[in-house]
């Protein structure tokens, strides 16, 4: 009886903790919401955070898409990712399928080569890279940014594929030589869908990265027609004063597909990532 | 013979590595070595470039202060990731881990700030902070409490308050590895612990910590690597002010580079973090690659 009671109440405290904490957690998007729909008016009138906005503002909302140009960020954001992603996976997959299924020398030394980019910061690379883009006329060209996000996912690519592609059992090249395919059918025919999980991983953490950087998409564009969603955003900030309801309404439509593709793919997120540290 | 085709030593096979190893020599290789080149010379972008050897690396560690409390900031905010996140991310998994009701959502609750921009997450705390209307000191009035200040532009405070802003939205990666490392310590170990009578917590030191070793590993190397590079909340929140306050090796290059046009000296910070970084990175490698 004692100790029924006593597990009820650690549950309790459990809960009660556990609820505390989602609060503080959850409380930088509640007001970011609750700043988003509020109106000017209610702003100079001091209204506080803490009561619900007298007339909701949809006016934000049209202002960040007319003139915040939100709808072509996205735009650009989206051919970006819808080029990058594929490709790099592409790429990335081919090196990893020679790195585990071909006789190759030095795999261990190729493998490590790629694997230091990961950790290299960006910044080494933009003044070079901004000087060769200048020179290939590349600055402000959809080529030129989704070319330098490839090159920098290729270590994380190949670490994830290249550990789930090590794990297919060898036995099925041979099965698949047998009946006459050759290593370009048996990348893409089999090995490929095999590693369907790893893809969708890839798939979606690359998505999240592209999406949402910030620092080179500044200094590779800086045509406002063509700026993705973090660049964009930023142009919000102080070019009209510094409008708090249309900028908070502005990073709400811009982090409501990615809230959206993370809802759809939750499970991938937890799955995939303990499938990396597996490898 | 068909089956022996699977290993043989064809030139064709490198062909599989080619895509991968252009565009990587061409984005990574070849500009991180044009970098160091770069920092040998006194360059404003655009005019003459002068060959000045190591002076531009003599200068920052002689000469600029701002470099060394640049420096500085980024090695604090490198300890208190290690010892902040990583603390919060665990707690978050061994309680996550355990399995009632709810708990799903709990972990889609501390995770998703992980994917919204970094960017977006310092626009929304800079609101938060908003020594007038902001959330946090409108919190304080509202329980009486007398603490009210400009959180971000208080030199004094506003490197912890970026940093706040940071583990709000870093926490979630650290945990998911966590709780993936927790969930690959076999079960009858940990019964077999508490048959031998160890204690919840004396269970956790001596048992599951050990076991996890590889997980951590990988959290210290990814939170140190990604600690060194954090660049876009500082940007969005206080872009390294006030006065330097939170001047992170990042920033200052951009501002640098970017800003003043001292591009000689902002490759040679850019160079600097990445000879801090081999530090980290080669025993990891070496880690990693003793894994195969």
């Amino acid at each position: 009886m004692e100790e029924k009671k006593i597990k009820i109440l650690k549950y309790m405290f459990l809960y009660v903790s556990l609820i505390l904490i989602s609060i503080i957690w959850i409380i930088p998007i509640i007001t970011l919401i609750m700043t988003a729909v509020k109106s000017k008016q209610d702003f100079f009138s001091g209204i506080s955070l803490f009561e619900f906005p007298e007339n909701i503002e949809w006016s934000n909302f049209t202002n960040a898409f007319t003139k915040g140009r939100l709808l072509t960020y996205m735009k650009n954001d989206l051919i970006i990712s819808a080029l990058k992603v594929p490709l790099g996976i592409l790429v990335e997959a081919l090196a990893a399928f020679a790195l585990t299924r071909l006789n190759i020398k030095h795999k261990t030394g190729i493998f490590i080569f790629f694997l230091i980019g990961m950790m290299l910061p960006m910044q080494t690379a933009l003044v070079p890279i901004n000087i060769i883009y200048s020179k290939l006329n590349l600055i402000n060209t959809y080529f030129g940014l989704f070319y330098v996000y490839i090159g920098f996912g290729i270590s994380f690519g190949i670490l994830i594929l290249r550990g789930f592609f090590k794990e297919i059992p060898k036995d099925i090249d041979e099965a698949a030589y047998i009946d006459g395919c050759n290593k370009l059918r048996l990348f893409w025919n089999i090995i490929l869908p095999i590693a369907k999980p790893a893809v969708a991983t890839l798939v979606i953490s690359d998505f999240l990265a592209t999406w949402n950087e910030y620092l080179l998409a500044s200094v590779i564009i800086n045509d406002n027609a063509l700026k993705t969603v973090p660049a964009g955003i930023m142009t919000f900030v102080g070019e009209h004063g510094t409008d708090y309801g249309y900028l908070c309404a502005g990073v709400l439509i811009s982090v409501i597909p990615v809230l959206v593709v993370y809802l759809i793919f939750q499970r991938y997120f937890v799955e995939g990532m303990s499938g990396a540290v597996k490898s | 013979m068909k089956a022996k085709r699977l290993s043989e030593a064809s030139w064709k096979n490198y062909l599989f590595l080619l895509p991968a190893g252009i565009i990587y020599l061409s984005v990574i290789v070849v500009p991180v070595l044009y970098s160091f080149f770069i920092s040998l010379f006194k360059w404003n972008g655009v005019g003459e470039m002068e060959f000045v050897k190591l002076d531009n690396y003599i200068n920052l560690f002689s000469n600029d202060k701002v470099f060394i409390t640049a420096l500085k900031n980024n090695l604090l905010w490198v300890i208190l990731t290690i010892v902040v996140t990583m603390t919060i991310a665990l707690a978050f998994a061994v309680v996550l881990n355990k399995k009632f009701r709810g708990r799903t959502f709990f972990r889609g609750v501390f995770y998703f700030p992980c994917v919204i921009a970094p960017i977006a997450v310092a626009i929304i705390w800079r609101w938060i902070y908003n020594p007038n209307i902001g959330f946090i000191n409108e919190f304080l009035e509202l329980i009486g409490a007398n603490f009210r200040q400009s959180w971000l532009s208080n030199p004094k405070v506003s490197i912890f308050a970026v940093f706040a802003a940071s583990v709000w939205q870093s926490i979630g990666q650290p945990m998911i590895l966590f709780l993936a490392g927790l969930q690959s310590v076999p079960v009858e170990v940990l019964e077999a612990a508490r048959i031998d009578g160890a204690s919840g917590p004396k269970k956790f030191l001596f048992v599951t910590v050990p076991l996890m070793k590889e997980t951590f590993v990988i959290v210290i190397a990814t939170l140190i690597i990604s600690s060194m590079k954090v660049y876009d909340v500082v940007a969005g929140l206080t872009d390294g002010g006030p006065n330097n306050a939170t001047q992170m090796l990042s920033t200052y290059m951009y501002s640098q580079t970017f800003q003043y046009s001292n591009v000689g000296t902002g490759t040679a910070v850019a160079c600097v973090m990445v000879l801090m970084m081999l530090v980290v990175i080669v025993p990891y490698i070496i880690f990693t690659a003793k894994e195969d």
